[in-house]
């Protein structure tokens, strides 16, 4: 036998940064993806690499603008800044904590390379330390992303010193790892609470608490006031209103100040140094907490042979209702059911309920009456922002339910594809499930809001007969760009509405809102000065105005056509 | 009855599958045999309709898969490697589905249903999330959709896979069974003993192509007439030497080298 000089040889915890060793799979594997070089790779570059320069662009020059006014105001200024600063620090660190809980849940408790890891003689703190900074690099990357361009905005319109890009860096670290930390400190505590597998319900959980507190920042912000005239001269004390006595505790407060103070030139030690000790502090508890509940927390997560569940069986009995065929209505039935038991998917509708909310809420504490540009013609233009802003909630439910329907159907996509089912038949059949519920949630905000802004009738039936053709327009579109690029092997819905098609599609359905808007905005306008000026319209104007009607008409039902079409090619071209 | 006559699979300048022609009648049991990589499960899912061929033709119960797709597969029923199912239906509910997909439904499927449990031995389970299911049962609820709608022809990759002993000796009756009813079942496997104990006739594919054809006592003659001495070994009554001297070495390395 020949001897072996591959022994056992893992880095000890004595060994340093001995837990990066434990990061290196995932190094691997996104170096892998970016050297593997696929069909698309170089359109898919330019349209996110533009994309994300734009945003970016617009974060900067957004930024810089506003620092720019506020510095016109004096101290003034100077005090809407720290407290802009305070305010955006404090919204990122509600995010920063969300995204913490579900990713830790996911790198901690449901990773499939947990079970490898966890066999393995692996000192507790290299797992600890190795997972955190992945669940805090994976939540809070886009933040960092995001205030990258706007602090940089800030401090160019201020002209700040050097040492402040330095101190914007060592101030976003630890404000990071605080809200990360607190966030799996949360879900440490909830998989050892729940009895069982329930790890997703801990997301339904998650949702509403973060539903509802993006209701209360909202409402606790009311920016209405904003919009009363006579309360403009007061803005200092309804900005001094937002403040509270717990806010100089938070971190928020902490970051916004040490970047204030290191924008004048100077450094905050008490709150620079507050925001250290804290992260810190969170981190070695965090420790302990995973030394002491971690595996307990894990083990349960695997264990439940049985889970508990709806049955919905009222699915069956209002199915059989319908004037369809057993195929299209099978298909629905088990679209619906497995929807409906799947937490991560619907609770995803508490947050665009909670958002839907607001946005019919602001339009009822709008006080239009006191703001005189919004009286007579331009309170009816109104209406057609209003019905942008409709089709941009609908492209993004399309994009977030429709989109991924097909790519939902995963690993299991081969019992539809051996079925003796056509495949046309198949993504009609998602597209007749979506185009019911995103039509009636579009049709509510349009109709609701159309009625608290009071517009004219003619316009109120123009955008509701709008919202019908633009669901049947942007449903077929996610639809079929969803059976286009479809992507089965992806963990969770979100990362089929983040792929390249995702993209693809919110730009198509973007420019088409805009495009119809404009379409049945031209005639629709002709027809209101008429009204207003008590003038008729001339031989010609009824007809181009209804020809930009059947334009808008006809261009909707093509889009979702063409759509379907394309979908339905791509599913009968799979697996040549 | 399954007939596959010159089947192509190519990615490029690769070819994955290379005239492959066999037939699977009526009330036989087909083993597709060959070692890893060459083509079974290429081959196996252009049949089910998974992947189109590059040319050839594939039949199933008379009709032809190209041209009557919906036809073909209602006769038919896939068992695959892998057993992916919904896991958010209940396992009745998943069986339920499938029968509505193949067009059946009624009265009579809860009882078709309830059937199909009881012979894979999954009644107590019908209730429950597939999710909470081992491999082993994953695999018997897909064997159960495969049966639901009395199909005359069934493909079937690698059976054994994560089934126990009673598992797989409750499959091997049924397919067993359903063959002496009539039903032609093409089934790929690793498992020789498998093989040896339920084909009655095998094939053997090797880097696309097929090398062998015949019952297993066919098989033994042609990997004796291989061999430089003309006779059988000692070892050649089992299909595993037979399997190894067709499809070329041993397979087998310098363990001790190794270890």
């Amino acid at each position: 036998m020949r001897s072996s000089s591959t022994t056992a040889a893992a880095p000890g915890p004595g060994s340093g940064v001995a837990f990066l060793y434990l990061l290196l799979p995932s190094y691997w594997s996104s170096r892998n993806r970016a050297r593997r070089r696929e069909r698309g790779d170089s359109l898919r570059l330019a349209l996110f690499g533009s994309v994300g320069l734009a945003v970016m662009g617009a974060l900067f020059g957004g930024s810089f603008w506003v620092t720019l006014q506020l510095d016109q105001c004096a101290e003034l200024g100077d005090f809407l800044l720290r407290l802009g600063l305070s305010w955006l620090f404090l919204t990122l660190l509600s995010f920063l904590a969300f995204s913490g809980i579900v990713t830790d849940l996911s790198t901690f408790f449901l990773s499939d390379d947990l079970r490898l890891l966890l066999a393995a003689p692996i000192d507790k703190a290299r797992l600890f330390y190795s997972r955190f900074l992945r669940t805090l690099g994976q939540s809070s990357w886009m933040v960092v992303v995001f205030l990258c361009p706007v602090l940089t905005g800030v401090g160019v319109a201020r002209c700040a010193p050097a040492t402040f890009y330095l101190t914007a860096g060592l101030t976003v670290l630890p404000f990071a790892v605080i809200p990360v930390a607190l966030g799996s400190g949360i879900t440490l505590a909830l998989v050892n609470l729940f009895p069982a597998r329930r790890a997703r319900d801990i997301l339904m959980l998650m949702s509403l608490l973060f539903a509802a507190s993006i209701v209360l920042l909202l409402r606790y912000i009311q920016p209405e006031r904003l919009l009363r005239v006579e309360s403009l001269p007061d803005v200092t004390a309804f900005f001094t209103t937002l403040q509270s006595p717990i806010t100089p505790l938070l971190p928020s407060f902490w970051a916004g100040e040490t970047l204030f103070a290191s924008l004048q030139g100077g450094y905050d030690w008490l709150h620079g140094g507050a925001l250290w000790t804290t992260a810190l502090g969170l981190t070695v508890l965090l420790r302990a907490a995973n030394d002491r509940w971690y595996f307990s927390g894990f083990s349960k997560a695997q264990e439940a042979r049985k889970t508990s569940f709806t049955r919905l069986a009222v699915l069956d009995r209002l199915a059989r209702l319908l004037p369809v065929s057993t195929v299209p209505r099978t298909l629905l039935v088990k679209d619906l059911r497995v929807f409906l038991r799947d937490v991560t998917q619907w609770s995803q509708l508490l947050l665009l309920c909670a958002l839907v909310l607001v946005y019919l809420y602001n339009f009822r504490v709008l006080d239009l009456d006191r703001i005189p540009y919004m009286r007579g013609v331009v309170r009816n233009i109104y209406a057609f922002l209003n019905l942008g802003l409709a089709g941009l909630v609908m492209s993004t439910v399309c994009v977030r339910f429709v989109f991924p329907a097909v790519s939902a159907e995963g690993a299991a996509f081969w019992i539809i594809r051996t079925a003796p089912i056509k495949l046309r038949d198949f993504l009609w059949s998602k597209f007749w499930t979506a185009v019911f519920p995103v039509f009636l949630l579009t049709e509510i905000l349009t109709v609701a809001g159309n009625e608290l802004l009071g517009i004219d009738p003619f316009l109120k039936v123009v955008t509701a007969g709008a919202i019908a053709f633009m669901t049947v327009a942007l449903v077929g579109l996610a639809a079929g760009l969803g059976a286009r690029y479809p992507r089965f092997d992806a963990d969770n819905a979100t990362q089929v509405s983040g792929s390249y098609g995702g993209v693809m599609f919110m730009i198509v359905a973007v420019f088409y809102v805009l495009v119809t808007i404009a379409l049945i905005g031209w005639p629709s306008s002709v027809y209101l000065m008429s009204t207003v000026r008590q003038v008729s319209l001339s031989a010609g104007q009824p007809l181009a105005m209804g020809a930009c009607f059947l334009t808008g008409m006809t261009l909707s039902i093509a889009t979702g056509w063409v759509g379907m079409r394309s979908g339905v090619r791509a599913l009968n071209d799979m697996g040549r | 009855m399954i007939v596959i006559q010159n089947l192509v699979k190519r990615y490029g300048a690769f070819t994955a599958v290379d005239g492959v022609s066999l037939e699977t009648k009526s009330g036989e049991i087909h083993g597709f045999l060959g070692p890893n990589g060459a083509g079974k499960t290429t081959a196996i899912r252009m049949v089910a309709g998974l992947l189109q061929p590059t040319a050839g033709s594939i039949e199933v119960n008379g009709h032809d898969l190209a041209a009557e797709p919906e036809a073909a597969k209602r006769s038919l029923g896939f068992i695959p490697d892998r057993p992916f199912i919904y896991e958010k239906l209940t396992a009745g509910e998943f069986l339920r589905f499938h029968a509505g997909l193949y067009g059946i439904d009624g009265d009579g499927v809860d009882a078709r249903v309830a059937e199909m449990l009881g012979l894979f031995e999954l009644t107590p389970w019908k209730e429950e999330l597939i999710e909470a299911f081992s491999h082993g049962m994953k695999q018997r609820l897909v064997m159960c959709a495969a049966f639901l709608h009395r199909p005359q022809a069934v493909l079937v990759d690698e059976p054994m896979v994560g089934l126990d002993p009673r598992g797989a000796k409750l499959i091997k009756q049924v397919f067993r069974t359903m063959a002496d009813r009539g039903v032609a079942i093409l089934m790929s496997t690793h498992t020789l003993e498998v093989a040896q104990e339920m084909c009655d006739r095998i094939s053997i594919i090797v880097k696309g192509r097929i090398i062998a054809h015949g019952t297993v006592d066919e098989l033994r003659q042609m990997a004796a007439s291989t061999d430089d001495s003309g006779a059988l070994g000692p070892d050649d009554t089992h299909l595993t030497s037979v399997f190894l001297k067709l499809t070329g070495g041993s397979g087998l390395q310098e363990i001790d080298e190794v270890v």
